[in-house]
């Protein structure tokens, strides 16, 4: 398919056509067939997965155990799997680790920077690491450090930066060994609303603006919805449910309507609206299908004249999404 | 468009991938070498980091120094360069690697960082064995530099060429004798080392290590009646402590029984040589064995 080139003289021209999306289906970056990890002690950490990443912005989500982490050690070729087979890039795990995490950037859940040295200093070289030439790894690493944000604080050293600014330089040493997938393990930990929001941002320009593709595993479904095209979630070692992000979010965005009386009468009026509310737990849950959503709420409760107490977007944790999915269905 | 231009234009170049060649494993494997080279000097640390290292270095020359002053005056050669000043390497290799082998390795641990570079290309064996290459790399240069500076001073007095020869011919085993140091104390004192990332401890660990079985090696001696005994109890007594084995060594291998750190081992210096060997290689081996086991969480 030749590339669409929009006219020169005028930018905003009506006759440029969208570029549509290559029909062609993509190559995963990401296989796994019947994939196991038995860890000592009979501990089963995946059980026969079956699943493909496509490229693009993947949220990997699941409870604690999962088998999140598990997957992604095994993908780096950090732990052998039990049995089954895992291909990144089209390579297979088993047998070429090495040039598999040329292509990949890391970023592990927990704490790995060193207090006592300064950003630029760490993550040069861990570019020189990943086989970057010397020279490439200083230009990487200060440009790494830029698109994170760190370009004025990156010869301070690690020790003295807050936790939001720690998460970005885990993120940029993942970034500067230009990787074609990135890894990361929740990598949101521990920051602040403003934080996680700034660092989902982040993770969202490197995935559409910077070509590539990205797995971000989360126990936050809500969270990291904004930012993926599709999602893989996977529970106790199997998977759960893998699709493009619009599926999920018909099931996952939600308005949580709390009155203190007249719950059916309000779920009755907005049926009457076409919104097909359910109760849960004292509480009115509205799929959220944009900001008219809230209008129609809003004018349904004043009609009523019904004493509102509360109205926000509920943010899920992945089980909640499914245990509420079997609720729903015998309101 | 020429407007434009004269005006200037901010380019934000944005993300830019890298195609370009990269080193293979050998050459990662070197620069992380050499970065944990210069880290046991306390290169690219600050002033603390600084102080063990050269301190410890400065001793160690000071023996060399006097020796050159010495000669210049025209006396002979203070001592041979196979054991150098003995008590002071013991104590002083002793301080650099309690001090520097856990800078190289506990380090890592503590701050959880080994997960970064096990998701890199390297392979399991690639980080202990560029750290074992890096603490080998600076005990060779705190132990063979003032040796060099012996013969430099030494032969900057000397007359004629058959002297220089002599001292050139003394030397070339004093070298084999630091390299033997150098790498048997590097491999001991990582694989002490990396039992904790708690740094302290490990300080204490390989500390501790050392100065107890030297003196128990030394006790032995002594009851068995020093260094010019030749009963079976004195021959083997510097078998318990790394640094009168690789002494033995030097020993059974020709150097002077009258200047080291232990008796004469006699029949008994290939014991010396195996046992040197087979604590290298157990040494070694709990080092890799602790990484494959590291890498993995």
């Amino acid at each position: 398919m030749p590339p669409i080139e929009a006219p020169k003289d005028t930018g905003t021209s009506a006759t440029a056509a969208p570029v549509t999306e290559n029909p062609v289906i993509e190559t995963p970056v990401i296989e796994t067939q019947a994939l196991t990890k038995v860890y000592p002690g009979e501990v089963t950490a995946l059980d026969g997965l079956n699943v493909s990443f496509a490229p693009g912005i993947t949220g990997l989500v699941g409870a604690n155990g999962a088998g999140k982490s598990t997957l992604i050690k095994i993908l780096l070729g950090l732990i052998p799997p039990t049995s089954g087979q895992a291909r990144v890039l089209g390579r297979d795990c088993a047998t070429s680790g090495e040039g598999i995490r040329t292509l990949l950037g890391y970023m592990p859940e927990h704490d790995c920077l060193p207090p006592d040295v300064t950003a630029t200093e760490f993550v040069t070289h861990l570019g020189r690491i990943s086989g970057l030439p010397s020279t490439v790894a200083k230009e990487r690493a200060a440009e790494s450090l830029r698109h994170v944000g760190l370009h004025e604080e990156r010869y301070r050293l690690i020790g003295t930066y807050s936790t939001g600014m720690k998460q970005r330089v885990k993120l940029a040493q993942a970034l500067t060994g230009a990787p074609r997938l990135m890894l990361l393990d929740e990598p949101t930990n521990g920051l602040d609303p403003a934080g996680r929001t700034a660092m989902l941002e982040l993770i969202g320009r490197i995935g559409a603006e910077f070509g590539i593709s990205i797995v971000v595993a989360s126990h936050l479904l809500g969270e990291i919805e904004r930012i993926c095209d599709h999602l893989v979630a996977i529970d106790g070692g199997r998977l759960l449910r893998a699709a493009s992000i619009t599926s999920f979010t018909q099931a996952s965005q939600v308005l949580a309507v709390e009155v203190e009386e007249g719950l059916a009468r309000l779920q009755a009026e907005l049926a009457a609206r076409g919104l097909a509310a359910a109760i849960q737990a004292g509480t009115l849950l509205v799929p959220l299908r944009g900001d008219g959503t809230y209008d129609v709420v809003r004018d349904c409760v004043a009609d009523l004249a019904l004493p509102l107490c509360r109205l926000e977007q509920r943010r899920h944790q992945v089980e909640e999404l499914f245990r509420e999915d079997e609720e729903t269905q015998y309101v | 468009m020429s407007e434009v231009q004269a005006a200037g234009v901010i380019h934000d170049l944005g993300y830019r991938g890298y195609d370009g060649p990269r080193l293979g494993r050998a050459q990662i494997v070197r620069a992380l070498t050499w970065h944990s080279f210069r880290s046991a000097f306390g290169l690219g640390r600050g002033v603390k980091g600084k102080i063990v290292p050269v301190l410890t270095f400065t001793a160690m020359c000071l023996p060399a120094i006097v020796n050159a002053v010495v000669v210049a005056r025209g006396g002979t050669r203070l001592f041979g360069y196979d054991v150098y000043a003995p008590a002071l390497r013991v104590a002083l290799v002793t301080i650099f690697v309690a001090a520097q082998a856990p800078e190289l390795v506990s380090r890592d641990l503590r701050s959880r960082v080994l997960p970064l570079y096990f998701c890199r290309p390297l392979r399991r064996g690639d980080y202990p064995l560029a750290k074992f290459l890096a603490m080998t790399g600076a005990l060779l240069i705190l132990i063979e530099v003032p040796l060099l500076i012996t013969y430099v001073g030494t032969i900057a007095s000397a007359k004629g060429g058959s002297a220089i020869w002599a001292q050139t011919r003394a030397l070339i085993p004093g070298l084999g004798v630091g390299l033997m140091w150098a790498v048997l104390f590097a491999a001991f004192g990582l694989v002490l080392a990396c039992v904790t990332g708690r740094r302290a401890y490990s300080t204490g660990i390989v500390a501790i290590s050392c100065i107890l079985t030297f003196f128990l090696a030394l006790l032995l001696i002594q009851a068995e009646g020093g260094m010019t005994a030749t009963s079976t109890g004195a021959r083997v007594a510097g078998l318990f402590s790394p640094f009168t084995i690789l002494d033995g060594v030097r020993v059974w291998l020709g150097g002077d029984p009258r200047t080291g750190l232990v008796a004469d081992p006699g029949r008994y210096g290939p014991l010396y040589g195996v046992l040197a060997v087979l604590l290298l290689a157990a040494c070694l081996g709990g080092l890799a064995a602790r990484y494959r086991k590291a890498s993995q969480s």
